[in-house]
């Protein structure tokens, strides 16, 4: 069983290995193999029924088929797949209601479970759909926002957004907002930081029980929890 | 290998198994450790220059200014922004190095942490990637320092363990020491026995081995009664206790030829009513019962006189030898008092007219006939006196003796030197082919003509003077310088008197260390009224010299021959046995077999037996077939 982080690492240490010694694309064929072949859908799936019941079950199917239909599509086709598909199937909820929490970074899978979660939990399912979906890491980034509308306090959001160019501005993938827009047209959002997973995977730390530090950095547990999801 | 070497030897080994593996386990969990904290600081330092770089203005000057601010304040290897098209927009690097940790460790256990990477945002589009790492040359300092310590700490616990070990070792072996003492001994030929330790193993060898030395003392002192036995029988008149005839000549030969005593003393002669007629008087056990009593006042007369010594010539007449009395008259008187006071009182009345007393002197080498007759004559002059009384003859020509002060002169001068000389007389091996060893004889010169002395004419007034130690040193002195210019070995005689003395000992082995060559080739004999007489200085003695490497000998052995036992833990190399027994050995059946005994016994030990005073070249095949290992006397040259 490959986990996606290890082909991430793969990706990684190829591109290193490629960059370095002008290695023959051989190996990139090997790492696009090893990359499809990363996500385990039946792990999920049987995760999803037992913990979860038939109605998470139901959304990991559709889910691996939107992966499935997605796949052979552009960057932008995929983008409005995904984003509709997380922003209509799974409600906005707190983590208080949802997880009883003051904050709490759920994995895809928690958050397909429950069928609802908070801002970060739409961006992170859909940051790693895309993944899945061969969209490229550098082009996508998890942003914290300040969010404010009209006469309301602003409140902390987070939204993911899809540079095309890594000059350009980005389109932004809103849980609050059903369609993409380009960052111009979002007044309401002004960015305070954004990230990605890049440099986080380095150093043969690929899980947790080789790094304690992993669960002291929310980011990082959760990424750490996907894998063990399946992801 | 001893076992305080294979002590130490494991101990080395095992501290340094201990101190690899701790080593290894300790710089290794505490390289894990740096390097997660590392890791965590470079990424958590990245988020958050990132994160405050992504608040700013992007002016370039500001953002190179946060950067530098960063670098500078911290501890970073190098903090690099790229940006998306891959241009570097600003990069610090730390080009110093810190010194600490030799090459060869820092390559052994590589540290291996990746820069922390994070983005920069200007407003909604990238900024660029900001990579910093931070610098950890300082932790291959931390982990060779640690790894320093547990070596010192180590080599510390090492070396107490080594100390602690030894000691308890020490603790646990003292009663081998004991048991190993008591094997060199025997290899040394001294047969000692120790207290039998409480270690069971090494209590069943040390009884072993005291079983054997008891052994072996047994049997040496049993051997050593029967030779008693036979060599009183051969040696000793069976009524009085004297000597017999043969072996009261065989001695006064050689108080009168030999080295030992003056040149000059007295013989004094007993004799007694015709023997038929007391036995007609007394009866046969009155008569024996008569004989006895004078025995026995003639033995006491030698007490504390050395070379003395009384024997019964004929029936009825006694002879008594007196090297050490001035005059025949004092030596004759002294005779005549004690008889009178302790045996005429008893016997007067049953035969009133006992006993004449005649005194003569003796001269070295003169002839024995010419003095026998004159002690008839003595004899005569006495009887013609009356009963019961004595007659003197000094010789009136004698040599007036030397007064005591010209004695001290003398001496004092002979030990500041010059006055000294060695004879030298050569040891043959049994078979009369070889040479064992010269012995050594001091002389001293009187006069500028260079008339020579023998020890027998002023030994006994050195000894008088207290001055024999400084002579005995100035013989080995010497010696030492005779063997450093000759090859061969060289015997030295050390007198009685000296061995007794602490500072002669302490000078004689101060002296000797100075010359470990020369020791191996030097001997030290004393004659055995002195070992017996202060047996225990002899033993330090003895030990002091054979740990220089000399060997030791006993000289004039035989006549107190009950005591020998003792001999068996001395590790004596030799003895030289009285001439009194070698003297006409061919006759002699009774000293034949006693001899053989003596021989037999002490190469038991391992004692080297070389006879004394042989005047025939003829008789070294018979002293060989005894088991005489050498031979030295008049007949040998």
């Amino acid at each position: 069983m490959i986990q996606i982080a290890r082909a991430l690492l793969m990706r990684w240490h190829l591109k290193r290995l490629r960059s370095l010694f002008h290695i023959s694309p051989l190996f990139a064929l090997i790492a696009f193999v090893v990359s499809l072949a990363a996500t385990d859908f039946d792990r999920m799936l049987s995760l999803a029924q037992q913990q979860y019941g038939a109605g998470a079950a139901q959304t990991v199917i559709a889910w691996r088929k939107l992966i499935d239909e997605s796949a052979s599509l552009s960057e932008s086709e995929k983008l409005n797949k995904v984003n509709a598909f997380f922003n209509r199937r799974i409600l906005y909820k707190t983590d208080w209601e949802v997880y009883n929490q003051e904050d709490y970074w759920a994995t895809p899978l928690e958050f397909m479970g429950h069928g609802a979660g908070d801002c970060e939990d739409f961006v992170i399912a859909k940051y790693m759909t895309l993944l899945i979906l061969a969209v490229p890491n550098e082009r996508l980034r998890l942003i914290y926002v300040r969010y404010k509308t009209g006469n309301t306090a602003p409140i902390a959001h987070m939204v993911l957004g899809y540079y095309a160019q890594p000059n350009d501005e980005p389109l932004i993938l809103d849980s609050l907002v059903s369609s993409i827009r380009p960052a111009s047209m979002r007044t309401d959002l002004s960015p305070v930081y954004s990230f990605n997973d890049t440099g986080l995977w380095v150093g043969g730390a690929t899980t947790s029980s080789a790094d304690p530090t992993t669960r002291l950095s929310r980011w990082r547990d959760v990424l750490d929890r996907m894998h063990k999801d399946g992801l | 290998m001893s076992l305080i070497k294979q002590l130490w030897i494991a101990i080395i080994t095992v501290m340094a198994i201990a101190f690899a593996a701790s080593t290894v386990v300790s710089v290794f969990s505490a390289r894990q450790y740096l390097e997660q904290q590392l890791q965590v600081k470079n990424i958590d330092n990245a988020t958050s220059l990132a994160l405050s770089l992504s608040q700013m203005p992007k002016d370039p000057v500001m953002v190179e200014l946060q950067v530098a601010a960063q670098f500078d304040a911290g501890h970073y290897r190098f903090i690099r922004i790229v940006s998306p098209t891959g241009e570097t927009i600003v990069e610090k690097l730390f080009e110093g190095s810190i010194e600490g940790a030799p090459e060869w460790f820092v390559h052994l256990i590589p540290i291996v942490v990746q820069p922390g990477q994070a983005l920069i945002q200007d407003n909604w589009k990238q900024y660029g990637t900001l990579t910093l790492a931070s610098q950890e040359q300082y932790v291959y300092k931390s982990l060779w320092d640690g790894t320093l310590e547990l070596l010192l700490w180590f080599v510390i616990g090492g070396i107490g363990t080594g100390i602690a070990g030894t000691f308890l070792l020490r603790f646990i072996t003292r009663p081998l020491t004991d048991v190993v003492g008591q094997a060199e001994a025997i290899t040394e030929r001294r047969f000692v026995l120790v207290p039998e330790p409480r270690t069971p193993e090494l209590k069943a060898l040390a009884r072993g081995m005291n079983d054997m030395v008891t052994r072996l003392k047994t049997m040496f002192n049993e051997e050593s009664a029967r030779l008693e036995t036979l060599r009183k029988k051969v040696n000793r008149d069976a009524v009085t206790g004297l000597s017999s005839r043969d072996y009261f000549m065989s001695h006064l030969r050689e108080v009168i030829t030999g080295d030992q005593f003056g040149a000059s003393g007295s013989l004094v002669m007993v004799r007694l009513k015709d023997l038929n007629e007391l036995n007609t008087v007394l009866g046969r056990q009155g008569a024996d019962a008569l004989l006895k009593d004078i025995g026995t006042v003639l033995y006491d007369s030698g007490n504390g006189r050395i070379g003395q010594r009384a024997g019964r010539v004929k029936g009825a007449e006694f002879a008594i030898v007196c090297p050490s009395h001035a005059t025949a008259e004092e030596a004759g008187k002294d005779i005549y008092e004690r008889l009178t006071e302790k045996v005429l009182p008893q016997w007067q009345d049953k035969v009133p007219d006992l006993f004449t007393v005649g005194a003569v002197r003796y001269t070295r080498d003169q002839n024995m006939g010419s003095l026998l007759a004159s002690a008839d004559e003595a004899l005569a002059k006495a009887a013609s006196k009356g009963t019961n009384t004595y007659f003197a003859v000094d010789d009136a020509n004698a040599k007036a003796a030397i007064p005591a002060e010209t004695w001290r002169t003398l001496l004092t001068e002979a030990v500041g030197g010059g006055r000294l000389a060695l004879s030298f007389y050569p040891v043959m091996s049994g078979d009369g082919k070889s040479s064992l060893h010269r012995e050594s004889v001091i002389r001293l010169k009187t006069d500028d003509a260079g008339t020579l002395m023998t020890a027998g004419d002023f030994m006994p007034m050195a000894a008088q003077l207290n001055l024999t130690a400084p002579l005995d040193l100035g013989v080995v002195k010497m010696a030492i310088e005779y063997l450093q210019k000759s090859s061969g070995d060289v015997a030295v005689n050390l007198s009685a008197e000296t061995i007794a003395d602490f500072h002669f000992r302490n000078e004689l082995a101060v002296m000797l260390k100075a010359y470990p060559d020369v020791c191996k080739r030097l001997l030290f004999e004393v004659p055995e009224y002195g070992v017996f007489r202060q047996f225990d200085a002899f033993r330090d003695l003895a030990r002091t010299l054979k740990a220089l490497g000399c060997r030791v000998g006993i000289e004039y052995f035989g006549q107190r021959f009950a005591e020998s036992e003792k001999l068996a833990e001395l590790a004596l190399d030799y003895i030289k046995v009285h001439p009194s027994y070698v003297r006409g050995i061919s006759e002699n059946v009774g000293n034949q077999e006693f001899l053989m005994g003596l021989c037999k016994v002490a190469h038991a030990i391992g004692i080297t037996v070389v006879a004394l005073g042989v005047e025939k070249k003829e008789d070294l095949p018979l002293l060989a077939q005894l088991g005489f290992d050498g031979a030295t006397g008049p007949g040998i040259n």
